[in-house]
């Protein structure tokens, strides 16, 4: 397989997951670049162009509460989970663990069959 | 902080007019961030590190169509009806084509090479008007009901599906409406002297004799079989026995027209002095049979073909 496919495979991996994780973040308010740190820290690498596109996406939806906030002599805007957001995630939360659990026992069987 | 304002700028010439402000308001918030955090580590930034940070970003209108992705301009709900509705239209504005050009080619002095420039120019001029109106109304569909799936798609049956078979058991409208343009075009050849005023019969350039046009006039039930054929596959768009059965029968019966009419003698009207001096009758007469012998051949290939088929279907 060449680097190409693996990027363009791994990418589609994350895409799902990204959502996921972006909406578990904005239980607290954030703006874009502290969620973006946020996010690292946890040890989820995700550029600028993807994330910020993502939470216009997901608010737009309905997904997020968004408000204009002046601090440190500039204005953010700080986004949050919306109450239609809390419940998607807590939903969304049940089936990651389900495909999780169903994809650890499969993952680990091939990786038997390989050893 | 000049370059930042030009690369949002950028990005915002590339948005739609109602998301402009807002997204730009916000990448600006975004960027600015960035720079500080920069500026913490570096102390104050140079315009070439502001340049980094903007770079790393991508190009503005990468940028922008992340904001706000290309729409197609037919959504992938229509796709599959908007190809079939393309081919049916264009194979209707080709056959109305043929009955023009025609018409005029045996009403005039038209020469053949024009008869067929005619066709293909008048042709070009249907597609570019049936394109453009087909595609603007998908794409006024597309804008309006994107996620839109037809009737057809909602109500199917697995039961009505056809059964699998050979690839060539699928009929292309392509060969439907070809075989279409040949059975009008015989049609309007036969009998254009119906709709000629007498003025334009004089004129007109018809080479057969009166016994080979007399044979051709007895062959004009196939050409209405033909159509008659065409459109029973133009709605099943699957060859059947049945289908191939009366395929065989028709192509046969037209290779059998076709030889009679290479056995009458003579089978071309010509003037004499218009053709002196650039060919002999003898050598027109010898062309035209030929012709006709070649012309026989493809309904005899589709004769055998179908056979073939018939065989493999058994």
């Amino acid at each position: 397989m060449t680097t190409a496919q693996l990027d363009k495979m791994r990418l589609e991996l994350r895409r799902g997951v990204l959502v996921l994780a972006v909406l578990a973040s904005l239980k607290q308010a954030h703006y874009g670049y502290s969620l973006r740190k946020q996010l690292q820290e946890g040890g989820i690498d995700i550029d600028e162009g993807t994330l910020y596109p993502l939470i216009r996406r997901l608010a737009e939806q309905g997904l997020l509460d968004s408000e204009w906030r002046q601090g440190e002599g500039r204005e953010r805007r700080y986004y949050q989970l919306s109450q239609l957001g809390a419940e998607l995630l807590t939903q969304l939360t049940d089936e990651w663990q389900q495909l999780n659990a169903a994809l650890g026992s499969l993952l680990g069987s091939a990786t038997e069959e390989n050893s | 902080m000049d370059l930042v304002q030009r690369y949002i700028a950028a990005v915002q010439r590339e948005l739609p007019q109602t998301k402009r402000d807002e997204i730009g308001r916000e990448l600006n918030a975004n960027i600015m961030d960035q720079l500080d955090m920069l500026s913490e580590q570096r102390g104050e930034l140079a315009e070439a590190d502001i340049a980094a940070v903007l770079k790393q970003m991508g190009h503005p209108r990468t940028v922008a169509q992340q904001f706000v992705p290309p729409q197609p301009l037919i959504s992938p709900g229509y796709m599959s009806l908007y190809k079939s509705t393309l081919f049916m239209v264009l194979g209707i504005l080709f056959l109305l084509q043929v009955v023009d050009s025609t018409s005029a080619w045996l009403s005039s002095q038209m020469s053949f090479l024009l008869y067929m420039k005619s066709l293909a120019s008048g042709f070009m001029q249907d597609v570019l008007l049936g394109f453009t109106s087909i595609t603007l109304a998908f794409w006024l569909m597309s804008r309006f009901e994107p996620g839109q799936s037809s009737q057809c798609e909602q109500s199917w049956q697995p039961e009505q599906l056809p059964k699998a078979g050979p690839h060539w058991q699928h009929i292309s409208l392509q060969d439907i409406f070809t075989d279409l343009a040949t059975y009008v075009f015989l049609l309007i050849v036969i009998w254009f002297p119906l709709w000629l005023s007498p003025e334009q019969l004089a004129n007109s350039r018809f080479l057969f004799t009166d016994s080979a046009h007399q044979i051709l006039k007895w062959a004009s039930p196939l050409a209405l079989l033909g159509i008659a054929n065409s459109l029973w596959q133009l709605k099943q768009r699957f060859w059947s026995r049945s289908m191939l059965l009366s395929n065989i029968v028709l192509n046969a019966a037209f290779v059998a027209v076709i030889l009679l009419l290479v056995a009458s003698d003579p089978l071309l009207k010509l003037e004499t002095e218009a053709w002196q001096g650039v060919l002999q009758l003898e050598q027109l007469e010898r062309a035209a049979v030929t012709g006709l012998v070649i012309t026989a051949m493809f309904p005899l290939w589709e004769v055998v073909r179908d056979i073939l088929r018939l065989r493999k279907l058994a």
